[in-house]
């Protein structure tokens, strides 16, 4: 229940508003100054309410606030004082409690609020994000709110259902904060960019050691009004959000229609599309991977699928038969990626995979890294009594060539080639090279 | 079959959809919409700009105006101009309406097709009067109108592709028990929801519509809240139902097997009770009739 000399206005079910939470943090400060007795804040901020809205309408949202802040009441009856900080955040003060003991309550609120919670014929999964934060001396009450806001959104940006003590969030400070605001930035950009035509796929050369052209790899861009966002930044985010299988599936579609142009144009070069994850445990994907082929009117030997290491972490049924279902359709495997992070031999035995790229990391520091040279030359190795073609990616000068050369791979990738290019561009590049 | 005549389309209609025509089953983003789109992205677009680029497609232009002058719109004073439409009805409308127009004009003309539009354009329209009607807090009437136009335009496709679609289609709408798709699945590796969402994505349809179009036969997104189903999307879906039903009903002619499978979960999404679905349909035709 609110302090009684709390004074503010009621934001509804009780609970009080920011104002008088500063207001009441400054009056408990005053008053404890002299005792030393410390005072802890929790900012708990439900995890996934704009999900509950958008797929229950806002009635829905509001069921799940309204159940669970009853939870949070009959938890805590009158130990604490709420406010409610925002639609779904709200403040729990914690008078003559310290850092360990607020942590130790913070884990109990979220059991509370982890139990399954009716809404209709279904069970939603409910979670919250935890800020746990004690004041400091001479700390303001703005300040010490503040604190306890970043702390919880640290503790969302890992994944939410967790607890967050302000002081030791993984990634400190003003940097962290922002990583956070620059994270919802670029899904709305990339919302924004399927629906204004931000979406264009660049493609860069794979060019065998004798210079025949083995295909080319496309890779997706994303520009916005606020100019333009690097893959490195935009597909993570992407991923996180869901928006991947999206993206992927625009990209089928976008690669096996440029294929089909290529071919038409009499170039017969293969294009490689990277597919995600999120794409290949979809007990749909083959679905949408004949859809683009069928519309595109291309033929499937013109087609790869790039897929990520990471992939291989977990092969499900799913992923095998989708795999099976594309090698049966007549387009090619290739792992994107060898050697770093989830590689597995076990499971490179069991992927119908023809084309293994090894990652530029074993590239970029070669030909002075002795053991490095002797990784990648191991890994041409297997690759090749695997039957697979061996690629290295992010050649850049000539010596790495030559290593890469003297460790037997086929075909290389890289600046050292071409940069990734708009189709047009590439067109123009193709037919230079083979003016036939 | 005369191969010219299939692939005549009006003459402003840009090459590289005519070329797609050929030899792409699909026909990509045509480059007017592309256009428009990137210009919409920009901070302050230009609408003088969209303009001109609408005017060099003199029947797109002409098509604008009419929409724009439609009751479906309702504005009162008449537009005049293209630029007057892209005022009245802002970019977002504009490009929605715009994808409309060319949809249509993307495809080889032949009797059996022209049917199909024009019963997508009916079911559209109603679709866009019932959204008003019965969903105006939870869906934009111009969204659930482009969705129902977008709705089945992997059928002409699919029709395009496979000379035996049309036979597979008859068998999918005499089907009372499984899933429309399912019997399409049974003849193909893939199904016209999932190449209309395909094709919705790449003419930068929003996100609700393309989820809609890829679910459209889904009863269990009908009927099931999940955290991955938008509720736009499901009303989308429900609200295209009704009014087909209601086309159905009002022209005695019954295509297909739908209503008895989703109408069902359609009307408790709605919260339609079935008493109220005669006035609603007493309603209805009076829009149907007026657009006859």
């Amino acid at each position: 229940m609110p302090h009684p000399h709390a004074r503010g206005a009621d934001t509804g079910a009780g609970f009080l508003d920011r104002a008088t939470c500063l207001h009441r943090v400054s009056h408990i400060a005053a008053e404890t100054s002299s005792t030393q007795q410390p005072l802890a804040a929790l900012w708990i901020g439900l995890d996934r309410l704009k999900q509950i809205n958008q797929s229950f309408g806002h009635q829905g949202g509001d069921i799940v606030i309204l159940q669970i802040t009853q939870r949070l009441r009959e938890k805590t009856g009158g130990r604490s004082e709420w406010y409610r900080m925002g639609g779904d955040e709200f403040v729990c003060l914690l008078p003559d409690t310290n850092a360990d003991q607020a942590r130790k309550f913070a884990a109990e609120l979220i059991q509370v609020i982890e139990a399954p919670l009716r809404f209709g014929e279904l069970l939603l999964h409910p979670s919250a994000s935890i800020g746990v934060v004690v004041l400091e001396e001479n700390e303001d009450s703005f300040m010490f709110l503040e604190r306890a806001d970043h702390a919880m959104s640290a503790a969302k940006r890992q994944g939410g259902g967790r607890i967050v003590v302000s002081g030791e969030e993984p990634t400190p400070g003003r940097m962290g904060i922002l990583l956070a605001r620059e994270e919802l930035a670029i899904e709305s950009q990339l919302h924004e960019a399927l629906e204004n035509g931000g979406l264009a796929l660049h493609y860069q050369p794979i060019v065998s050691l004798d210079g025949h052209i083995e295909g080319v790899e496309a890779l997706m861009r994303c520009t916005t009004g606020n100019g333009s966002i690097p893959p490195g930044k935009f597909i993570p985010v992407a991923e996180k959000t869901g928006l991947v299988t999206r993206l992927g599936e625009w990209s089928l579609l976008t690669g096996t229609g440029f294929a089909r142009e290529l071919a038409n144009a009499g170039l017969r070069t293969k294009v490689a599309i990277n597919v995600s994850r999120a794409q290949l445990i979809s007990p749909k994907f083959s679905q949408a991977l004949h859809a683009a082929l069928m519309c595109s009117n291309v033929s499937p030997e013109l087609i790869e699928l790039e897929l990520t290491e990471s992939l291989f972490m977990d092969i499900s049924a799913v992923v095998q038969d989708n795999l099976r279902a594309a090698r049966e359709a007549g387009v090619s495997l290739a792992i994107d990626d060898f050697g770093t992070g989830y590689s597995c031999l076990a499971n490179l035995k069991d992927i119908p995979a023809t084309k293994l790229k090894l990652d530029r990391a074993f590239v970029i520091v070669l030909p002075h890294d002795r053991r490095a040279f002797a990784v990648v030359k191991a890994m041409t190795q297997l690759g090749r009594e695997l039957g697979m073609t061996v690629v290295a990616e992010g050649v850049e000068e000539m010596n790495q060539l030559d290593a890469l050369r003297e460790a037997g791979v086929d075909a290389i990738q890289g600046y050292i080639h071409a940069r990734p290019m708009p189709k047009e561009t590439l067109l123009t590049w193709l037919k230079e090279r083979n003016p036939t | 079959m005369n191969t010219t005549a299939d692939v005549i389309s009006p003459p402003a209609v840009d090459s590289l959809l005519e070329n797609s025509l050929r030899d792409i089953g699909i026909p990509p983003c045509p480059a007017v919409l592309d256009r428009i789109v990137r210009e919409m992205r920009k901070e302050a677009p230009d609408f003088k700009h969209v303009a001109n680029i609408i005017n060099t497609d003199v029947a797109l232009g002409a098509s604008l105006i009419k929409t724009a002058n439609s009751p479906f719109f309702g504005f009162r004073s008449r537009v005049r101009s293209v630029n007057e439409a892209l005022m009245v009805l802002g970019l977002t409308v504009a490009s929605k309406a715009i994808a409309g127009i060319i949809l249509r004009r993307a495809f080889p003309i032949t009797p059996a097709l022209e049917r199909f539009w024009d019963s997508s354009m009916r079911i559209a329209r109603l679709s866009g009067w019932l959204a008003q009607d019965v969903a105006s807090k939870t869906v934009s009437s111009d969204d659930s109108y482009t969705y129902a136009l977008f709705r089945d335009c992997g059928i002409p496709v699919l029709f395009n592709r496979f000379p035996a679609y049309e036979t597979m289609v008859r068998e999918a709408n005499n089907e009372t028990v499984k899933n429309f798709t399912e019997v399409e699945e049974t003849h193909l590796p893939t199904n016209h929801a999932m190449v209309g969402c395909l094709l919705a994505q790449s003419w930068w349809l929003p996100e609700e519509t393309c989820f809609a179009i890829r679910h459209h036969h889904d009863l269990q997104v009908i009927e099931t809240p999940a955290i991955s189903s938008p509720l736009a999307s499901r009303y989308h879906i429900a609200i295209a139902q009704l009014a087909e039903f209601f086309l159905q009903r009002h022209t005695g002619l019954s295509h297909t097997c739908e209503w008895p499978k989703l109408g069902a979960a359609c009307l408790k999404l709605l919260e339609i009770d079935e008493n109220d679905i005669e006035p609603i349909f007493n309603e209805a035709r009076i829009i149907i009739q007026a657009e006859d």
